[in-house]
């Protein structure tokens, strides 16, 4: 029991990265924009949330700043494919090498620097409660503000008019241009705020997960979360659960050599990826036979004023 | 004022041209912004990376190597981007070719007469890209799985495999614990052309240029593969069998991924280990974007990414920058080139308030 409690702990901090990820996917595709630069975004920001931990020393700033920083690099995706009306999945791969070259240069004399990873801070009285408590009330501040941001994105798709404009632009961007609501506008404001909620996916990496520097921090983490933006049906709250299934089968990865399950430790590496590639199948094989069309309709398709497609 | 665009009336290739030299200058422009950053002096860079490449022999040398590699993998994009197919796992089928022949290799040396063991090797490679490729192609043909995402995180699974063997059954009982296989032996090994570093996987990859070439303009399976790339529905009402054909066009681009590492395995390190790719896979993709997925264009953006492998080399040996660079670069370069593209079919114009009469 007290194992089974200790890889439930550990499935939802694994999936806190994804989590917030994943919402950040979910947002910005709504409106219509894929974004497959995710991994870079969550390079860029781990980089910059380790930088400035080292110099500031105050979570507070690193994740604002790693935020900040995901923020502006989503711009450029958006320039280009919105505004330049590329290809969103180019400009997507685009996003990953640029990513992952920049934390790569800026991050090469930072490898073995360490900082002082979040504490757990319980939330009184709900920690208390048994197995649900220290699950779920136990951690550090970020998966907290992960459970806001569920919330929060949330409200903001369906419950304000913001929210049904971004959905609308996900839809029928045609419609919304001839109301007068600015394409543009909504696309590039769910790119920003999605890409922003990678970057912090990103951040939690150096300021809880792996305390150090390491290339390639994410480790693929972020393509999984392009993955669990399909999963979880364009959904905040199916985000949820999507993330802490995949921090499952990381936490297994992690705690499967101390059930005395002799394996290689490289086939449990691969162990997240074909998880992901198993259930995207079954996920789009249900889809299928129930004849549901839960994508966004104008989901990657270059919108532009007068002109047909 | 506005500021808009506004469609060409016609799109010649001068200004395409001059669109792409825009484009380069303005790759070089970031890239110099990047260069004072972190504390290194552009035109020095510049300067020290010109002379390496195009005024050493080893440069020129290195290029045509570095440029092998990225001919298979641009290729194998390529030919599934002529189906709008995204085939991003090259780097994953890269991996899986070179298992494939290594494992022949290191199990039929000195059992075959002749040639017959690199060959074998060669065909091996080929099954095992291929193999690896037609799983995506496979998903995506019977159950409209996103081919973008299976084959990526594909990629992660190959590498696990690859270090699985490296750091178990394949490692060197001699190699002081590097993750190595042993040596092959000379009958596993590509010949070189003279004392240069250069070897016989170029002139393989300048045969599968005109393979693929051949059959996408002059058979009727790639006139099928170009179809539906166009239009499915057209090809479906054609007859063309797109579940049958996709599978088919996925594992091939998974054998010439496949090759890639065959070339570099077989032609360069003589064993298998760790880091053979620097991301080959990967740049294929822009190497196939930048060619617009011609298999004879490949020869050109092969030959012109080749270019920033090398200076990063330089860069690495000049001024300890990590190896990574390429990807920011690759980044860099694929922004602008997508970034720009529009303005060979559309020109900026400004209008000044409202319009006068008689006014365009």
């Amino acid at each position: 029991m007290e194992f089974f409690i200790q890889i439930l702990i550990a499935a939802v901090v694994m999936g806190t990265p994804l989590l917030f990820a994943t919402l950040g996917g979910v947002i910005s595709e709504r409106a219509g924009v894929i974004n497959l630069g995710m991994e870079g975004l969550m390079l860029v920001g781990a980089l910059v949330a380790f930088v400035v931990m080292l110099n500031t020393e105050n979570y507070f700033y690193a994740v604002a700043a790693a935020a900040l920083a995901s923020g502006l690099v989503s711009i450029i995706h958006g320039v280009v494919c919105l505004m330049l009306r590329a290809s969103q999945i180019a400009s997507g791969l685009a996003l990953t090498f640029f990513g992952t070259g920049l934390s790569g240069l800026f991050g090469d004399k930072l490898t073995g620097e360490t900082v002082e990873p979040l504490s757990r801070i319980p939330i009184p009285g709900l920690h208390a409660i048994p197995v649900l408590g220290p699950v779920l009330f136990n951690h550090d501040v970020l998966v907290y503000f992960s459970y806001i941001c569920v919330g929060l994105s949330w409200w903001l798709l369906y419950k304000t008019r913001l929210g049904l404009n971004i959905r609308s632009m996900g839809e029928a961007p045609e419609v919304c241009d001839s109301l007068g609501i600015s394409v543009m506008g909504y696309r590039f404001f769910a790119l920003i705020v999605g890409g922003m909620l990678v970057g912090i996916g990103g951040a939690y990496f150096p300021l809880a997960l792996t305390p150090f520097w390491v290339d390639g921090i994410t480790g693929g983490r972020g393509w999984i979360a392009v993955a669990l933006v399909i999963f979880a049906f364009w959904d905040p709250v199916k985000a949820l659960g999507g993330a802490y299934l995949f921090g499952l089968a990381l936490a297994l990865e992690l705690r499967l050599q101390v059930l005395g399950i002799e394996m290689s430790p490289y086939f449990l590496k691969m162990l997240p990826f074909v998880l992901t590639i198993l259930v995207l199948t079954l996920v789009t094989i249900r889809n299928n036979r129930r004849g549901i069309q839960v994508m966004p309709a104008a989901l990657g398709k270059v919108f532009f004023r007068g002109e047909k497609h | 004022m506005q500021i808009f665009l506004e469609k060409r009336v016609n799109t010649s290739s001068s200004g395409r041209a001059l669109v792409l030299s825009a484009a380069l200058l303005l790759v070089l422009l970031i890239s110099w912004f990047f260069f004072l950053a972190v504390g290194i002096e552009p035109f020095a860079a510049y300067k020290i990376i010109g002379e390496e490449i195009f005024l050493t022999k080893y440069g020129w040398q290195d290029l045509l190597v570095k440029m092998t590699p990225l001919m298979f993998t641009g290729l194998a994009v390529a030919l599934a981007a002529q189906m709008r197919q995204w085939n991003i796992g090259a780097e994953g089928q890269f991996h899986m070719g070179t298992f494939a022949m290594t494992w022949v290799a290191l199990n039929f040396d000195g059992q075959l007469p002749g040639g017959m063991l690199i060959v074998l090797m060669f065909i091996m490679a080929m099954i095992g890209g291929g193999l690896w490729g037609s799983v995506p192609g496979y998903l995506k043909a019977r159950f409209g799985v996103n081919e973008i995402i299976t084959s990526l995180l594909l990629n992660y699974v190959a590498a696990a495999w690859i270090d699985h063997l490296l750091f178990g059954p394949w490692r060197d009982p001699v190699s002081n614990n590097f993750p190595i296989t042993r040596e092959f032996s000379p009958a596993a090994q590509l010949p070189n052309f003279g004392n240069t570093s250069i070897h016989a996987g170029l002139i393989i990859a300048f045969i599968f240029v005109a393979i693929i070439a051949w059959v996408l303009w002059k058979t009727q399976l790639g006139f099928k593969i170009r179809l539906t790339g166009d239009n499915p529905d057209a090809a479906r009402y054609a007859g063309v069998n797109i579940r049958i054909l996709t599978i088919l066009v996925f594992a091939a681009s998974g054998a010439i991924a496949g090759l890639a590492g065959f070339s570099e395995v077989a032609g360069i390190h003589y064993r298998l280990q760790q880091d053979i790719s620097i991301g080959y896979g990967y740049t294929g993709i822009i190497v196939a974007w930048l060619a617009r997925n011609h298999p004879l264009g490949v020869i050109f953006s092969a030959f012109f990414m080749s270019i920033i492998f090398v200076s990063a080399e330089v860069l690495q040996i000049e001024y300890g920058l990590p190896i990574s660079m390429v990807y920011l670069y690759q980044g860099i370069i694929l922004f602008t080139a997508l970034g720009t593209d529009i303005f060979t079919e559309y020109r900026l114009r400004i209008k000044r308030f409202w319009p006068k009469a008689g006014d365009n």
